[in-house]
C-alpha cells in the first residue's frame, strides 16, 4: 500500500488539465507515442472540441521513481464544470491528495479557489502546480506569490511546468511520490469501497469505478450497494490501465473497477458505497446525495417519424448518463416528446449533441426552466418545471423558485459592471472581499432561472473573459411570477412559453419577439410574433414575406454545383419545425431566453 | 487523358428515350481582366497559351471522336464559352470550329454560337467568324451605363457595346444576343429601363438578362461583406423583374427560361439541351461533360489541362432517382417547364406520385401548376424558383 498514491487533478477550466495528464500518461509509457492523440482521456468528440471533460475517466500509472521503486500512480479525471461538482466531490474522496493546477498566465480563478476548497474538504494534500509556463505571457513568479501568500499553500513543494512542452513534467511524478501520503485502509476488515463513476460498455454492462477504503473485493462474490440496497455478484475486477487490465483482486487503498452485471448506469449512484453481502461493513461511507436536475427541457424530434430512433437514443444514452432523466412529454405545437432534467446547461447542450451527433436525430430543445414551487389556494403545493403546465393564476397562492449563491473572480476593475449585471439578473445579498490584492470575490445570491441561459457569457463578456464563476443551490424563495406566451401567426406556440418575474416580463417579451425575428427566416407570408402574459399582448413584430429567392444563370457546367446547393437548403429546411405553417428552426426555441446580443 | 465510356446502368436505360443529338461547348479560359463579380474560371495575360490549349482541346476533340458511342450520336448545336472566347482571336477560333466540323458528324445548319465581349474583336474579325461558320453571337455587353460598366471591373464602354452590335450585324449575324445585367450597385429601376432600352432598340433576337449575385470568394462579394457595396432593395429589384417583362414583350421578344428571352425562332438550342440535362460535350480546362447521366468535369487548371497525358477528369453518375430530380428541378427553369410523360419515359418515375404531398402543397400555394401534361413554375414561383427547386431537389 505504500506504493500507491491516489491523486487528482483539480483546476480552473482551461487551465490545462488534460493535457497534464496526457503528458503524465506518455511519461508513464502507457502509450506508445504513434497511438497518442490529445486529450486521451476526453474520449467524446464534443469533449476535445470544446477542451473541457464532460465524463471523467481514471487511469493507472505504474511507475519507477528515482528510488528505484515501483508505485502505482492512480491519476482520477475529475469534470471540469460547475455543472458536475458533485461527481468532482465524489472523485476528490477516492483520492489522498491533489495536483492544484494553476495557468501561469491566468493565476488563480474562481473554479481554482472552489476546487481548492472542495480537496480541502476532502483533506487531501495539496501540490501546486503552475502550468504554461511557455507561455510569452506566463508569470510563474507572481502566481507562485498568489499561491503562497493567498491560498497559503507551501511554495516549497510548487511545480512549475509546461504540460505541452513537456518540461517539468518528469518532477511532477516525483513531486506525486514524495508529497502525497500512501492510502490508509485495512485489507482485512469488512470491504468498503467508494463508488466515485461508472462506464457502459456495451458488452459488459456498467463498469463501475471504485476506491476500496478497507477490504478486499474478488471475483465471484456477492456484493450489496448500501444506497441502492441492490445486490449482484462480482464478475471481474482490475486495474484502469490502457486498456483496462483484469486482477485477482482489488485491496484497501486501491482505485480500480468492478463488473458485476449491473444494466445501467443509473443503478450505480456515485458516492454510493458497496461492501459484501456476508460480514457487510456498519455504515455506507459519508457524503452520499441524490444527483439533482437544476434544468428542465423538452426534447421533440423535428420529424415525428423520427420518435422511436429518440427514445432509443435517449435509452441508450441513459445507461451511459445517470445524471440525464427523461419521461413522456407532449406539446400542442411539437406532438410527441419527452421532458429531460440536466445537472445545468452545458450538461444540457452536451445532452443534445450527443443525440445529434452520436444518434443522428434533429431536435428541438424547449426553452429550459427551473423547478419551481407553487402553492395553491386549495393547500396544496404543485412542482413545475414546464410552463406548459403552468396552474391558472387565479387558483395560485404564491410560487417559489430556487435561488443560488455564485461565486464570481474578477479582477477588481470590472466590479461595476458584474455588480450591475447580477442586479440585472435580481441579484440579492450581494458580498466582496479581496482574497489577494486586485482581485475581489463577488457572492450574489440570484435565482436560479436567471442564470441558466446565457449569464456565464454575459460575465465572459462584461470581464472581457477575467470573470470566473461558481455556484450552489441554496433555497426556495417566494416571487412573483407569470408565463409569458408567444404566438406565431395568433397561435400560441407552448414549446415557446417561459415563466419570467412579472417586473421583466415585458422586457423578455420584446426580445423574445426580436429573437425570433432574426431566427425565423422568411416564408412565403407574413408571419406575424407577439409575446402574451395573462392574455394581454404586449409586444409584437413581423417577418416579411420572402418575394424572390431565384438563381440567374444555370448552364452546363453549373448543374452539379446547383444541385448540391439546393439539396442544401433542403437539408437546411429539414431542421425545421413546422408549427402551424410556419417553419421554426431548431435554435429559435433557445433563442427566445437570449439577452440581448 | 482517359474517357472511358460511361456503362449505363439498368435504371439509367431509359435515358435512351431521349431524342439524340449532342451539344458540344468549348470553354475558353483566358480573359483581358478578371471581372470583379465572376466567379468563372478564367485566367488573365496569358497569351503564349493560347496555341498550347487549342491543341489540347484538338486532342479533346479527336479522343471524343473516337468513340463509337459519340459517333453514332449528331452534334445538333456548338457553343464556344467563356472566358472570353473572343481574346484568340479570328485564325485560332476558325481552326478550332473546322475541328469539330471535321471530326463530329454534324448537323446541317446547326446553331453555333460565339460568346464575344465588345473591344475584343474588329469588323474583319466578326467578318472572318461569320464565314468560318459562327452563325450565333452573344456579346457580354452587361451594361449601357458607363459608370456601371466601371463598377463592374468591365474592360469596355456602353459606346463600344453599341460599336460592337452594330459590326455583328454589318458581319452577317442574323441571331444576336446581349448579355445584361440588373440588380447592380446603385442601380435604380430608371437606370435599369435605360440600360434595357438601349438594348432593345438595338433589335437584338435574344437577350439574357441576369439579376447580379453575389458568388463567394469574388472581389464583389468580399466588398459586399465589408458592407462597401450598397445593392437595390428587394422592392427595387422586383420592380426591375417586372418592367423588364413588359418592356421585353413589348419589343416581340418571349421569355422562355428564368433570364433568356428571344424571339420565337430565335431561342438558344444549345443551351435548352442543358435544361432538359439531356447529353453534351464539354470541351476545355472546367467544362462538364453529360454522358449517358454521367457527368465528367476536365480539370479547371489551364496548365495541367495543356499538359499532355495528365488525369483531368472528375466524373459523377447519379442514381436514377437522384438524376431525376435534377432533371425536374433543370427542366423548371424553363417557362413552359417539363412534360411529365416523357419524364416517365425517360426515368420511369411518375413524378405527380413521386412528389406527392410535396407537390400538392407546392400546387396549393401557387408556386407550380401541371397543365397539359406540363409541370411549371408560375409567375409567384418564377420569383421563388430555388424555395421551390428545394422542395423537389
Amino acid at each position: 500500500m505504500k506504493n500507491i498514491r491516489n491523486f487528482s487533478v483539480v483546476a480552473h477550466i482551461d487551465h490545462g488539465k488534460s493535457t497534464l495528464s496526457d503528458r503524465m500518461i506518455q511519461l508513464c509509457g502507457l502509450v506508445a507515442d504513434r497511438d497518442f492523440q490529445d486529450q486521451l482521456l476526453d474520449s467524446m468528440d464534443i469533449e476535445r472540441e470544446r477542451g473541457i471533460t464532460i465524463k471523467s475517466q481514471t487511469v493507472c500509472l505504474p511507475y519507477t521513481a528515482q528510488d528505484g521503486q515501483e508505485y502505482e500512480l492512480n491519476l482520477v479525471d475529475t469534470p471540469g464544470h460547475v455543472d458536475f461538482s458533485y461527481e468532482v466531490s465524489r472523485a476528490l474522496s477516492s483520492c489522498e491528495g491533489a495536483l492544484l493546477l494553476v495557468d501561469a498566465a491566468q493565476g488563480i480563478e474562481a473554479q481554482t479557489l472552489a476546487n481548492l476548497y472542495l480537496a480541502m474538504e476532502n483533506d487531501l494534500e495539496i501540490v501546486p502546480v503552475i502550468n504554461k509556463i511557455d507561455l510569452p505571457a506566463a508569470e510563474p513568479e507572481q502566481v507562485a506569490l498568489e499561491i503562497e501568500e493567498d491560498l497559503g499553500l507551501d511554495s516549497e513543494i510548487t511545480q512549475q511546468c509546461s504540460a505541452k512542452t513537456g518540461e517539468g513534467v518528469a518532477d511532477i511524478l516525483e513531486a506525486i511520490v514524495e508529497y502525497l501520503p500512501p492510502p490508509e485502509g485495512d485489507p482485512d476488515l469488512p470491504l468498503e469501497a467508494l463508488i466515485f463513476d461508472a462506464n457502459y460498455d456495451p458488452y459488459r454492462g456498467t463498469v463501475i469505478s471504485v476506491r476500496i477504503m478497507n477490504g478486499t473485493i474478488k471475483p465471484g462474490e456477492q456484493i450489496i450497494f448500501m444506497h441502492n440496497k441492490v445486490e449482484y455478484r462480482v464478475e471481474e475486477v482490475g486495474q484502469f490501465l490502457l486498456p483496462k487490465t483484469k486482477k485477482k483482486s482489488l485491496s484497501a487503498g486501491q482505485i480500480g473497477y468492478i463488473i458485476a452485471g449491473v444494466k445501467t448506469v443509473s443503478d450505480t449512484k456515485p458516492g454510493d458505497t458497496i461492501t459484501h453481502k456476508e460480514n457487510p461493513c456498519a455504515t455506507p461511507l459519508p457524503g452520499f446525495k441524490e444527483v439533482q436536475q437544476v434544468v428542465f427541457s423538452s426534447i421533440y424530434p423535428i420529424t415525428s417519424d423520427d420518435y422511436e430512433d429518440l427514445t432509443s437514443a435517449l435509452e441508450k444514452l441513459k445507461l451511459n448518463d445517470a445524471s440525464l432523466t427523461y419521461q413522456k412529454d407532449s406539446s400542442a405545437a411539437l406532438g410527441f416528446g419527452f421532458r429531460c432534467g440536466f445537472l445545468g446547461l452545458l450538461h444540457l447542450e452536451v445532452v443534445q449533441e450527443r443525440l445529434e451527433r452520436e444518434f443522428d436525430i434533429s431536435l428541438i430543445l424547449t426553452v429550459p426552466s427551473v423547478k419551481y414551487l407553487v402553492s395553491l389556494q386549495d393547500g396544496k403545493e404543485v412542482v413545475v418545471d414546464n410552463p406548459t403546465y403552468f396552474p391558472d393564476p387565479g387558483t395560485i397562492d404564491y410560487i417559489k423558485e430556487p435561488f443560488i449563491k455564485a461565486t464570481i473572480l474578477i479582477p477588481e476593475r470590472y466590479m461595476g459592471a458584474v455588480m450591475s449585471l447580477c442586479m440585472e439578473r435580481r441579484g440579492e445579498n450581494t458580498h466582496y472581499h479581496y482574497p489577494m490584492p486586485g482581485r475581489i470575490e463577488f457572492t450574489c445570491e440570484l435565482p436560479l432561472a436567471e442564470v441558466i441561459y446565457d449569464f456565464y457569457d454575459k460575465l465572459k463578456s462584461v470581464t472581457q473573459g477575467y470573470g470566473s464563476f461558481d455556484y450552489a443551490l441554496i433555497d426556495y424563495r417566494q416571487s412573483d411570477l407569470v408565463k409569458l406566451d408567444i404566438l406565431v401567426n395568433s397561435e400560441p406556440v407552448d414549446a415557446l412559453s417561459q415563466l419570467t418575474h412579472r417586473q421583466r416580463a415585458r422586457e423578455r417579451g420584446m426580445k423574445a419577439c426580436e429573437s425570433l425575428k432574426e431566427e425565423i427566416p422568411r416564408q412565403m407570408f407574413k408571419i406575424d410574433i407577439q409575446a402574451a402574459s395573462g392574455g394581454s399582448i404586449f409586444s409584437r413584430t413581423n417577418i416579411s414575406a420572402l418575394r424572390k429567392d431565384v438563381t440567374a444563370k444555370c448552364y452546363g457546367g453549373d448543374i452539379s454545383r446547383k444541385r448540391k446547393l439546393l439539396e442544401k437548403q433542403k437539408a437546411g429546411k429539414k431542421r425545421m419545425k413546422t408549427v402551424g405553417n410556419v417553419e421554426i428552426p431548431q435554435q429559435a426555441f433557445l433563442s427566445v431566453l437570449k439577452s440581448d446580443q | 487523358m482517359s474517357v472511358r465510356s460511361c456503362v449505363p446502368s439498368l435504371a439509367d436505360s431509359a435515358t435512351n428515350t431521349l431524342p439524340s443529338g449532342l451539344g458540344l461547348y468549348i470553354h475558353v479560359p483566358f480573359c483581358l481582366q478578371k471581372c470583379l463579380y465572376c466567379s468563372f474560371y478564367s485566367v488573365t495575360n496569358q497569351p503564349d497559351l493560347y496555341n498550347r490549349y487549342a491543341a489540347a482541346v484538338k486532342e479533346q476533340i479527336l479522343r471524343f471522336a473516337e468513340r463509337s458511342d459519340i459517333q453514332a450520336q449528331q452534334v445538333h448545336t456548338i457553343f464556344f464559352g467563356g472566358g472570353t472566347p473572343s481574346i484568340l482571336g479570328s485564325d485560332l477560333l476558325t481552326r478550332l470550329l473546322k475541328n469539330c466540323f471535321l471530326n463530329f458528324d454534324c448537323a446541317p445548319g446547326l446553331e453555333t454560337s460565339l460568346e464575344v465581349n465588345p473591344a475584343t474583336v474588329d469588323q474583319a474579325a466578326l467578318h472572318e467568324l461569320r464565314r468560318a461558320g459562327f452563325n450565333r453571337i452573344s456579346i457580354g455587353v452587361q451594361s449601357f451605363d458607363d459608370r456601371e460598366l466601371e463598377v463592374l471591373g468591365r474592360v469596355h464602354s456602353a459606346a463600344d457595346g453599341i460599336r460592337t452590335v452594330q459590326m455583328a450585324r454589318r458581319a452577317g449575324f442574323s441571331n444576336i444576343n446581349l448579355d445584361l445585367m440588373y440588380g447592380l450597385p446603385d442601380q435604380d429601376k430608371h437606370k435599369w429601363q435605360e440600360s434595357l432600352q438601349q438594348a432593345l432598340s438595338l433589335q437584338p433576337e435574344h437577350l439574357s438578362l441576369y439579376e447580379l449575385t453575389m458568388e463567394g470568394n469574388t472581389p464583389f462579394a468580399q466588398r459586399y461583406d465589408r458592407g462597401e457595396l450598397r445593392l437595390p432593395e428587394e422592392e427595387v429589384v422586383l420592380a426591375m423583374v417586372a418592367t423588364t417583362e413588359e418592356m421585353v414583350t413589348a419589343a416581340g421578344l418571349h421569355r422562355y427560361e428564368i433570364s433568356n428571352y428571344a424571339r420565337p425562332d430565335r431561342k438558344c438550342s444549345h443551351n435548352i439541351n442543358y435544361w432538359h440535362n439531356a447529353s453534351w460535350l464539354g470541351l476545355g480546362p472546367g467544362a462538364v461533360s453529360s454522358l449517358n447521366g454521367c457527368k465528367i468535369k476536365t480539370i479547371s487548371d489551364v496548365e495541367c489541362f495543356c499538359q499532355p497525358g495528365a488525369n483531368k477528369e472528375e466524373r459523377e453518375t447519379l442514381d436514377n432517382e437522384a438524376a431525376f430530380r435534377e432533371t425536374v428541378v433543370m427542366g423548371l427553369r424553363m417557362i413552359g417547364g417539363i412534360g411529365l410523360e416523357e419524364l416517365e419515359k425517360r426515368f420511369a418515375i411518375n413524378a405527380i406520385s413521386y412528389y406527392g404531398t410535396t407537390l400538392d402543397r407546392l400546387i396549393a400555394h401557387n408556386l407550380v401548376t401541371i397543365e397539359e401534361g406540363r409541370l411549371r413554375l408560375t409567375g409567384q414561383g418564377l420569383l421563388l424558383a430555388n424555395t421551390v427547386m428545394a422542395e423537389l431537389v
